[in-house]
């Protein structure tokens, strides 16, 4: 076996790419459908606020980011998921991807299997799904066979997921009738500012490593603004590699609706921007990138979906930290390293992920915790710190509590620029972290604008 | 173990409190860059705050965490005019929850940014290294 690693290919053996760039392709296309759907947010079944929007799905599907997966799921497709975590291609893939309408728009719309349906965003024509299958599903039991239940998967569900868990919100909150079908974007979409310069689809992102020279790139998941102790994990988990550290440092934002009290999607790119412009890392080793997603914090499963993005993307690595992309304690803390380093059998995916067939080529890199160490006077790792007595977390209710107050943090805290960069987002939002009243004009404004098209 | 609540200080916060009893309990965090009271809460009191505010959690420190600003701001304003952070000055935040309520609605919605410069960074981002 060769010492050098590759660059993977994608999920599934080849990129899906399903974006009409050509206008004129697209307007013919448009004509040729049967009825039009004006795309909705989903809103929380109990308080009407959004939770996810379908579009960022279409986006992520139509870009590859989620390749081999080409659109909205048929009944068998989305069991084979829930059951056993695979398409019915036999490739792993965690999460039901599902176009959901109500009862009401169903009747109105009119369509049947084999009609195509022009999908609308912001009152222009965005995509299209060629409807293969029209079926119901039972929303409730959905969200709760997405994540498991502590009998059912006793390995790592610690509690049963109920209305606090936004994942599980967000499937619960669902239509019950689903358009299956292959989607196509018919009109390309234009990302604004400032998620434009950090748009790097899975074909631009492998352009822009080999344009960089990265054949090793290992990547950071991100929901929020970096503090020092992301940073370091960033650094410190760069140095694995092959023969040598990795090339590149991706950082990859999911960009959707979150949780009360993470911080808007503005401040998080931007945050991550500013490591490498105020010279914390090195531009030239470090990208900073999008993904568009409603995050569903479900832990080990999320990590699934992070790990097919990122190798979609063409990195090498990912690191993967305590309590991944978790809420609350539904989860064991470790159970994305479990899923990684043995498996999680009730899952379906009964060794580690890169070991079972049909399974993923990108590498974990499992990581312990980082600190800050009074003793040692540094952000200093689990493994090799032993003054567990003295050590100070990076807390981050401690953090959010310090940035709510308006403390100007500590540098080995925050780094004065990205902090800035908080604060900047602030004055525009009159908020440091999402509120509702952010959530709701960011899901009318969204992260796109689309041209006109005259159909 | 009792949890506490860990109010932060800043150089005007010192001075309300310099001279008093209560600066002796000030404790250094991340190697004395940030200075703090960790406020110790009675059962009692606990289960005030975690009924009342219900973000508040307990994190893996033991701090009660995520109450609202102004929580924090009040129980500090107390724990300064009585010199001290025992039960009386608990007695006096928890006599102020409606007004501690009310401002808490209003955090919801808007949290006023602090007054800081931040032209430094705009200056930065106005050459970013990745570009549309």
């Amino acid at each position: 076996m060769g010492l050098l690693f590759e660059r993977p290919l994608p999920h599934g053996g080849r990129l899906v790419e399903r974006v009409v760039t050509d206008p004129e392709l697209g307007k013919k296309m448009a004509k040729g459908c049967k009825a039009i759907y004006d795309i909705k947010p989903t809103l929380h079944y109990e308080t009407g606020v959004p939770v996810r929007n379908v579009y960022r799905e279409i986006m992520s599907i139509c870009y590859g980011f989620f390749s081999p997966v080409e659109g909205s799921m048929k009944k068998a497709e989305l069991e084979r998921v829930l059951k056993e975590r695979r398409l019915l291609n036999e490739w792993i893939f965690p999460y039901p991807m599902l176009f959901d309408i109500s009862e009401e728009d169903y009747k109105e719309l009119g369509v049947e299997v084999g009609d195509r349906v022009l999908l609308r965003l912001k009152g222009k024509p965005f995509a299209v799904i060629d409807v293969e299958e029209i079926y119901r599903i039972n929303p409730e039991e959905v969200a709760t066979r997405t994540f498991g239940t502590p009998e059912d998967n006793p390995e790592v569900v610690r509690e049963p997921f109920d209305k606090k868990h936004p994942g599980w919100v967000i499937y619960r909150s669902m239509n019950p009738v689903i358009l299956a079908g292959k989607y196509t974007i018919i009109n390309e979409p234009k990302l604004i500012p400032p998620f434009d310069r950090f748009w790097y689809p899975p074909r631009k992102s492998r352009e822009e490593y080999a344009k960089r020279g990265w054949r090793t790139v290992i990547n950071h998941q991100t929901r929020n603004v970096p503090h020092v102790g992301h940073e370091m994990l960033m650094k410190t988990a760069a140095y694995t590699g092959d023969i040598e550290p990795c090339n590149g440092i991706q950082v990859n934002a999911i960009i959707g609706v979150k949780r009360r009290g993470d911080y808007p999607d503005e401040a998080i790119v931007e945050g991550h921007e500013m490591v490498h412009l105020a010279g914390y890392i090195k531009p030239e080793r470090h990208l900073v990138t999008i993904c568009l997603w409603d995050m569903r914090y479900g832990n080990p499963i999320e990590s699934l979906l992070h790990g097919i993005i990122r190798q979609n993307m063409g990195c090498t690595h990912h690191m993967f930290g305590r309590d991944h992309a978790a809420v609350g304690e539904y989860y064991d803390m470790y159970a994305t390293q479990i899923l990684w380093g043995k498996g999680i059998p009730s899952f379906g995916i009964p060794k580690p992920v890169n070991e079972v067939p049909y399974g993923l080529q990108i590498r974990a890199q499992n990581m312990a915790e980082f600190w800050y160490c009074p003793h040692c006077r540094e952000i200093a790792y689990s493994g090799c710190c032993n003054h567990t007595k003295e050590k100070q977390k990076f807390s981050g209710s401690f953090v959010r509590g310090m940035v709510a107050e308006g403390v100007f943090p500590p540098k080995v805290i925050f780094r004065p620029e990205v902090y800035k960069v908080i604060v900047k987002w602030w004055k525009k939002f009159g908020y440091p972290f999402c509120n509702e009243k952010y959530v709701k004009e960011k899901e009318e404004r969204l992260e796109v604008e689309l041209p006109d098209m005259e159909v | 173990m009792a949890h506490f609540v860990a109010i932060l200080l800043d150089d005007k916060r010192l001075n309300a409190i310099k001279g008093t009893e209560v600066e002796e309990k000030i404790v250094d965090l991340f190697g004395g860059e940030l200075k703090a009271l960790n406020i110790e809460m009675p059962e009692e009191a606990e289960k005030w705050i975690m009924e009342a505010f219900t973000s508040s959690r307990i994190d893996t420190r033991g701090a009660i965490t995520d109450v609202p600003v102004a929580f924090n701001r009040i129980l500090f304003e107390e724990v300064a005019k009585h010199k001290s952070m025992g039960k009386e000055a608990l007695d006096a935040v928890i006599s102020r929850a409606d007004e501690i309520k009310e401002a808490a609605a209003k955090e919801a919605e808007y949290l006023p940014p602090p007054d800081i410069d931040i032209s430094d960074v705009e200056e930065l981002q106005k050459s970013p290294y990745q570009k549309p």
